[in-house]
């Protein structure tokens, strides 16, 4: 299928971008050197080292997506490569899929890499692997999946620089949902409330993706929010995958 | 004809927009349900994790005044939210980093230990909140004034209340009340000559009537337990010598136990019992 | 004969700047171009030429006007699976081989493994690219990029070639090479249309001329028709006859040693001076009459409108 091999050659293009591999050594040391900062801290040293780790796949994740996503696009209209690639029988939204299908497969190889490490390291530590450093480590990368799309928006019309401030704010945004809600709480009733109310729903929330508190602190996870989780996630990209495509369909190429 | 068939592209356009509005749709049913779904959560936890403030001024870059304004509005709404059973088990340590991070930031120190000894009821922790904040700012005339309030109040604890209020009452910007305070603390303790010195410097150089009403109220209180005082230990010297209670405070003066007899500030007698040994002053301070 | 492109009243605006201001590129072209024959179209730099080729292509969406590629509509697969490109100053993914390239470009016409590796096989070779097939794109010269680009534009066997500009920033030998396999696909049965600013590599091998100006299309025709046999003037270089010699039959522009270099613009003095070279034993070192030329063509229509 065409979207394949859109896809094979993104992740080949992908997978020679040197900015990968700074991110990935970059996680490696932070998530090994979690050790030397266990010795630091006052309290539970394992406790830390989770942490730390599942921060650092997450953080660098999401540079990953944002710094390779936002130049995807926007190298092949800059470099005129598209130009081929559009007169050849090949949808708009078949391109636009390929390039999202090629970098979340690489995005998918580099999670499964720094999740190794990590699991390793706390393994040295505890002699035994946890379950919900799984699900944490997968709810993060249903994360960067969404990411990625939004990166490829942004992409397909906007400048890397630009794109990638845009997609770190949707990304800050996504993240303090909570603090829109607490503001809201505190509002009067009327329309403003109304309208903040709508933003609020509408905006996306990423802290559904988010198990690393309890996978840290040994919380109990309800189990219903596993499979909303998934839905979420895969709607949210869906919207922006189709919002992406849209924009890129009527798009003149000078 | 132009394009594919303007029809055809018509109708992919509008399926994608079909496309737009239902997952939009879907994920905000979804999170109105992920909403509902409780999740135990201590917001911002990890912060309980970093061993020190000094380590995160490190990791702040040059903005840590700006991380401690974060944190200290962060900690507002934490320490707002009732549910949270054990938000005060990190209380110090919450506001010791925020003091690292910016130690001339006031507010945290004040409420912070507000937070501690009203909702926590824990005074001692308070008044560690307000030391680390005096020792790091000791022009600021409040931190001691609260502490001072702190120790007299919740602590009862007159010396270490006179301690700060002593601390406090000549810096910058504090209110002349605060020497009233230390001086009525000085009492409290016991402390009843340098008490006596300190009232009688406030009437001195009270600046108006009231003031000086005041403190002559206090001078009087004073004075009538330095008097009442050393009337009850003649009276004791008295019932070692006879075994018995004097009749009348005269008693006193003729057996050459007291030279003669103190008047209170306005000149009166002191009021004895000679059922029971009781002495007091004739009227109360405040009834002048 | 059926029309292989067919261009109806094409417009097209672009919005450009940060205040965006309108500008008018396409204002109503209209041409086309039969099945098997080799279409210039030319005009000078900033007329609509690449603009009207990616509107053709579907790279651009017309404001209004038709286009159709063998009776279809542009923008359908049908239309596209017989067309190839090439654009100007081709650039592809260069961390891909040369064979990495056709075989993802074969992928995207949906062809069969086995049909895959046969043609990139062939048109490695009619390029000239076979033994540069296992090196990245990365390491071609823009020699060998064009004939890259040029084998994937024919990956699909196309019976539609465009090409943009493909004899632009090529050495002679390149150029050859490229006209002979223009020439090779007109033989093939394909249709050809190029854009080219090199007038006498059109002359060459064009069968139909289109020259736009402005937005639009001010003149077109078979070449033969625009081009008339008439001479304009006859150059004659002559040895050993003194340049005084001719005066009043033809103009002397250039007299270097014992040569000179005439021209001259009645035909029938052109026997009369040949009687006068033959009478004074001179020797005639070459003799060429200029006829028009597309050259001529074009600068007339561009400054004269």
């Amino acid at each position: 299928m065409k979207i394949w091999a859109i896809a094979g050659i993104t992740f080949k293009e992908a997978k020679r971008d040197r900015i990968l591999y700074l991110l990935f050594f970059f996680a490696a040391v932070s998530i090994s050197a979690t050790r030397i900062l266990a010795i630091l801290t006052v309290g539970d040293r394992v406790k830390i080292i989770k942490d730390v780790g599942l921060a650092s796949i997450s953080i660098f994740g999401v540079l990953m997506a944002v710094l390779i996503g936002t130049s995807l696009v926007y190298k092949e209209i800059d470099k005129k490569t598209i130009l081929t690639l559009l007169s050849k029988p090949l949808r708009r939204a078949e391109f636009i899929l390929g390039k999202f299908l090629g970098l979340v497969l690489t995005l998918f190889v580099m999670t499964v890499g720094m999740g190794l490490i990590f699991l390793a390291v706390v393994y040295l530590h505890t002699s035994r692997i946890e379950w919900p450093l799984l699900v944490a480590i997968a709810y993060v990368f249903l994360e960067l999946v969404l990411i990625t799309a939004v990166a490829i928006l942004f992409s397909s019309f906007s400048t890397p620089i630009l794109s990638s401030i845009f997609s770190l704010a949707f990304y800050l945004i996504g993240h303090i949902s909570w603090g829109l809600n607490l503001l809201i709480k505190k509002m009067h009733a009327g329309a403003g409330k109304a309208a903040a109310r709508f933003l609020y729903v509408f905006l996306p929330d990423l802290e559904n993706f988010n198990f690393r508190t309890e996978a840290v602190h040994g919380l109990p996870i309800p189990s219903s929010i596993f499979l909303y989780s998934i839905l979420y996630g895969v709607c949210y990209t869906a919207f922006i995958l189709a919002l992406a495509i849209l924009v890129f369909r009527r798009r003149d190429f000078i | 004809m132009n394009g594919r068939s303007a029809a055809a592209r018509g109708s992919a356009t509008l399926a994608l927009l079909a496309v737009l509005l239902g997952t939009c749709a879907a994920f905000m049913a979804l999170k109105l349900k992920t909403d509902t779904i409780v999740r135990k959560k201590v917001p911002g936890s990890s912060i309980i994790f970093i061993p020190s403030g000094k380590f995160l001024k490190y990791a702040t870059f040059g903005y840590s005044s700006l991380a401690a304004d974060l944190i200290y509005i962060w900690s507002i709404q934490y320490y707002s939210t009732p549910t949270i059973d054990d938000r005060f088990t990190h209380l110090d340590h919450i506001f010791a980093i925020i003091s690292d991070l910016d130690p001339a930031f006031i507010d945290p120190y004040e409420t912070g230990s507000l937070i501690a000894s009203v909702e926590a009821g824990d005074s001692r922790l308070a008044l560690k909140i307000l030391n680390n904040g005096i020792a790091k700012n000791p022009k600021e005339w409040l931190l001691p004034f609260d502490a001072g309030h702190i120790a007299m109040m919740n602590l009862k604890d007159f010396d270490l209340a006179q301690e700060y209020f002593k601390e406090c009452m000549d810096l910058p910007g504090a209110p002349d009340f605060t020497r009233r305070l230390y001086a009525n603390a000085l009492y409290r303790k016991g402390d009843l000559e340098t008490a006596w010195q300190t009232w009688l410097d406030i009437y001195k150089t009270a600046p108006d009537e009231q003031v000086r009403k005041i403190a002559s109220n206090h001078l009087y209180q004073v004075k009538s337990a330095i008097d009442t005082g050393r009337l009850k230990e003649a009276i004791g010297r008295y019932r070692d010598l006879t075994g018995r209670l004097p009749s009348e405070l005269a008693d006193l003066v003729r057996a050459h136990i007291l030279a003669s007899l103190a008047k209170d500030l306005d000149g009166q007698d002191y009021v004895y019992d000679p059922q029971t040994g009781a002495v007091r002053a004739a009227t109360s301070p405040w009834k002048r | 004969m059926a029309d292989a492109i067919r261009i109806e009243s094409l417009r097209k605006s672009f919005r450009l700047g940060f205040i965006p201001k309108t500008t008018e590129i396409l204002k109503g072209i209209t041409f086309s171009v039969s099945e098997g024959e080799v279409f210039g179209y030319l005009g000078p730099n900033g007329a609509g030429k690449t603009t009207t080729i990616k509107c053709l292509l579907g790279l651009v969406f017309p404001d209004a006007g038709s286009i159709e590629i063998f009776g279809h509509p542009h923008l359908s697969a049908r239309a596209r699976q017989s067309l190839g490109f090439l654009p100007e100053n081709p650039y592809f993914y260069d961390y891909l081989t040369a064979s990495e390239f056709l075989a993802f470009t074969a992928d995207l016409f949906g062809l069969g493994r086995r049909e895959k590796d046969g043609r990139i096989d062939r048109l490695l070779k009619l390029v000239g690219l076979e033994r540069a097939a296992g090196l990245p794109l990365r390491k071609f010269s823009r020699g060998m990029l064009q004939r890259a680009g040029l084998a994937q534009a024919l990956i699909n066997d196309p019976k539609l070639v465009v090409l943009d500009e493909p004899l632009g920033g090529m050495d002679p030998l390149g150029r050859k090479e490229i006209r002979d396999i223009i020439v090779r696909f007109k033989q093939e049965g394909k249709t050809v249309l190029f854009t080219s600013h090199i007038l006498q590599d059109i002359e060459m091998i064009c069968d139909h001329v289109a020259i736009i100006v402005g937005g639009r299309v001010v003149k077109q025709g078979a070449l033969q028709d625009l081009v008339s046999e008439k001479v304009l003037f006859t150059e004659m270089t002559v040895a050993g006859v003194p340049p005084d010699a001719f005066r009043g039959l033809g103009e002397s522009l250039s007299v270097q040693g014992d040569r000179v270099l005439l021209k001259i613009v009645e035909e029938r003095r052109v026997d009369a001076v040949l009687s006068l070279v033959r009478e004074k034993n001179g020797r005639v070192v070459s003799l060429s009459p200029r006829t028009e030329t597309l050259e001529d063509i074009f600068v007339e229509t561009v400054t004269g409108r």
